[in-house]
């Protein structure tokens, strides 16, 4: 096995987890939502992306802005039928409605999009970069730079801006942000439409990688879960390391064990730590740390 | 007396009446395959139902449990060559083990946290099914013979849907009356207790811990039995068993009609699964339709279409008789999940 190899593998897989991870951090340090849609929301973006290029020719960065126009205004979208749900603070039926909305979102890309595999082309994904022992393309490189300057953008945004300190004060106390003249519901708005561009913009620079398929949600996304709640929830620097942290774990399990069981070891892990530190999850004073 | 006898009464006459229904509704093969699929999901659906109702927590993991009863069904009959009967047992004791160390596990998490859980152990599930060759793999398990529950001379087989409407009919009312029961039952009771009011449940003497993993037990059992039937009606297992749709289907099921309403799941999974057979748009229509209902229900009428019966009644009668709201609004009020007022606990 070619060690180097494996780890430059999982530094790349764990940005992309990172990446896809972001916009459902946030979503979720601030408004205690867990998007089981967040899946449907890459797969949308990716198959949009891929749209604007095969229906117009357009080039394939354009593709990518276009995605994550359309990604925040789904983002939108949600908010507008969630507000309530998030304002009552139902948790519990908040997760249960984005189920419905993938399942929605899945059926509608069906419709739109067909059944058949489809190849999101980046020019990048052609170009290796070969050094000594290891090789990766430019896409790759790509993605990892651009996630690290999400992750340093979003993580400066929250703490040295006043629209940051908005959204941490909505994810500490929303009827407290009332007090404070601020409109909640607008914060909300900018907190999904962030999530719905956020995973766009991953899915756009993530799929090339494989062919796309309106069915892959629940596939391409199901480690992001692990990522976000592993991270601590609403967690930014958390959901980084634990991104990484994982990519690392999936290249060497799956080069040195089994990449079939691979998903299982991850989860297995998760439910472990979940259980084992359930005040993880309560998230109090976590946030945007 | 004579109000329970007439109960009684009404509630044999609707069975009747329902084991009939697919001869008064043509008898034809559509039909009959589309009422049989709802009995067997109603029934996995109450699975969920007493979790979701009576412990007012959310299992993510029920799919697990329908599929466990499937997968325990293919093993014994086409690996092992045993009979309906057995497979039965086997599906119950594989549904049971596996809902006490996901009950053990999950026991200290609560709403948001067991979600998260049994999600999580849903997916490892899946991913376990999907690779162990014992399971089947990827390719599942085919050739599942027909169902025959034969017990001496009496011969009980079934093959077609026709034939195969009595025991799933037969499977719905035993899951019925078993709900009915556990309402009314020590147990049914003591987990509401912990649902509404866990400290008064401790004051009397309750163990919350051990209960919630009884009714975990109960509700395991019935998922499974459902998926133990499912296996011989399909005649093949797979993964697609644990896919989210089945997940959406049960919740839908559950959250359409209302809460800790016994015929609810019924009704629900009866208007889904009707959809998809006599209007349906196509695989990725009927998805859309599925996801469409779920997210609507819980955006405008979170207590499902039950909630809106009173505000019907409201609108035809005088508003001077709005005092009548009062009992059918306090009987919704243990069914609603509590809004999780622990945010920064």
């Amino acid at each position: 096995m070619n060690v180097a190899q494996q780890l430059v593998n999982g530094v790349i897989i764990g940005h992309a987890y990172a990446l896809v991870a972001v916009g459902w951090t946030l979503l979720l340090g601030a408004a205690r939502l867990v998007n089981f849609g967040h899946g449907q929301m890459y797969m949308i973006g990716a198959f949009v992306a891929w749209w604007v290029m095969a229906a117009t020719g357009l080039p394939y960065p354009v593709a990518v802005v276009a995605a994550v126009l359309l990604g925040a205004v789904l983002g939108a979208v949600m908010q507008r039928l969630f507000l309530r749900l998030t304002l009552s603070q139902d948790l519990v039926s908040l997760m249960i409605v984005t189920l419905g909305f993938g399942q929605a979102l899945e059926g509608a890309a069906g419709l739109a999009f067909g059944p058949k595999p489809q190849t999101l082309a980046s020019p990048f994904q052609e170009m290796s970069v070969h050094l000594g022992p290891v090789w990766f393309t430019v896409q790759d490189a790509i993605l990892v730079s651009a996630t690290i300057l999400v992750f340093a953008g979003l993580y400066l945004a929250l703490h040295r801006s006043w629209l940051g300190a908005a959204v941490r004060m909505v994810a500490e106390d929303p009827r407290l942000t009332t007090l404070g003249g601020l409109r909640v519901s607008r914060i909300y708005m900018g907190i999904f439409a962030f999530e719905g561009a956020a995973v766009a913009f991953a899915a756009a620079l993530v799929a090339p990688r494989t062919p796309i398929l309106t069915s892959m949600g629940f596939d391409q996304v199901v480690m992001t879960f692990v990522v976000v709640v592993l991270g601590g929830i609403g967690s930014v620097l958390g959901s980084y390391v634990a991104g990484l942290g994982i990519g690392l774990f999936t290249a060497l399990f799956g080069a040195l064990v089994s990449p079939a069981y691979t998903t299982a070891a991850v989860f297995a892990l998760l439910i472990a730590a979940m259980v084992l530190r359930p005040g993880a999850l309560s998230a109090s004073g976590s946030f945007a740390r | 007396m004579t109000h329970s006898l007439a109960r009684l009464a009404l509630a044999a006459f609707l069975a009747a009446l329902g084991f009939l229904l697919p001869t008064l509704l043509g008898g034809s093969t559509l039909v009959y395959d589309t009422l049989v699929a709802i009995a067997i999901f109603a029934a996995m659906s109450y699975g969920l139902d007493v979790i979701l109702s009576d412990l007012g927590e959310i299992s993510l993991v029920h799919t697990a449990f329908f599929a466990t009863g499937a997968y325990a069904a293919a093993i014994l009959t086409v690996t092992y060559g045993f009979g309906a009967w057995t497979a039965l047992a086997g599906a119950v004791l594989a549904a049971l083990l596996l809902a006490l160390v996901l009950g053990v596990i999950t026991l200290r998490t609560r709403e948001f946290a067991f979600s998260l859980v049994t999600y999580a152990a849903a997916v490892v599930c899946m991913n376990v099914a999907s690779n162990w060759d014992f399971l089947g793999g990827s390719d599942g398990i085919v050739g599942i013979p027909p169902l025959d529950l034969s017990i001496g001379p009496i011969e009980l087989t079934a093959g077609r849907s026709a034939e195969f409407w009595p025991f799933a009919y037969l499977l719905l009312l035993l899951t019925l009356y078993v709900v009915h029961r556990f309402r009314r039952s020590r147990l049914g009771q003591a987990a509401l207790m912990v649902h509404m009011n866990p400290r008064l449940a401790t004051m009397c003497g309750l163990d919350g811990n051990r209960i919630r993993l009884q009714v975990f037990l109960l509700s395991a059992v019935i998922s499974a039995a459902a998926g133990w039937l499912y296996a011989f009606q399909r005649a093949y297992v797979g993964t697609d068993l644990f896919e989210t749709y089945f997940l959406v289907l049960m919740l839908t099921g559950v959250i359409l009609a209302g809460r800790r309403i016994l015929l609810g799941p019924l009704l629900g999974t009866a208007l889904l699964l009707s959809q998809k057979s006599f209007a349906s748009l196509g695989a990725y229509g009927d998805k859309l339709v599925l996801g469409v209902v779920l997210v609507a229900v819980l955006c405008l009428c979170p207590r499902g279409l039950a909630s809106l019966w009173p505000k019907v009644r409201g609108f035809t009668r005088r508003p001077a008789q709005s005092q009548s709201q009062s009992p059918a609004a306090a009987d919704a009020a243990p069914t609603e999940i509590p809004a999780a007022s622990t945010r920064h606990a």
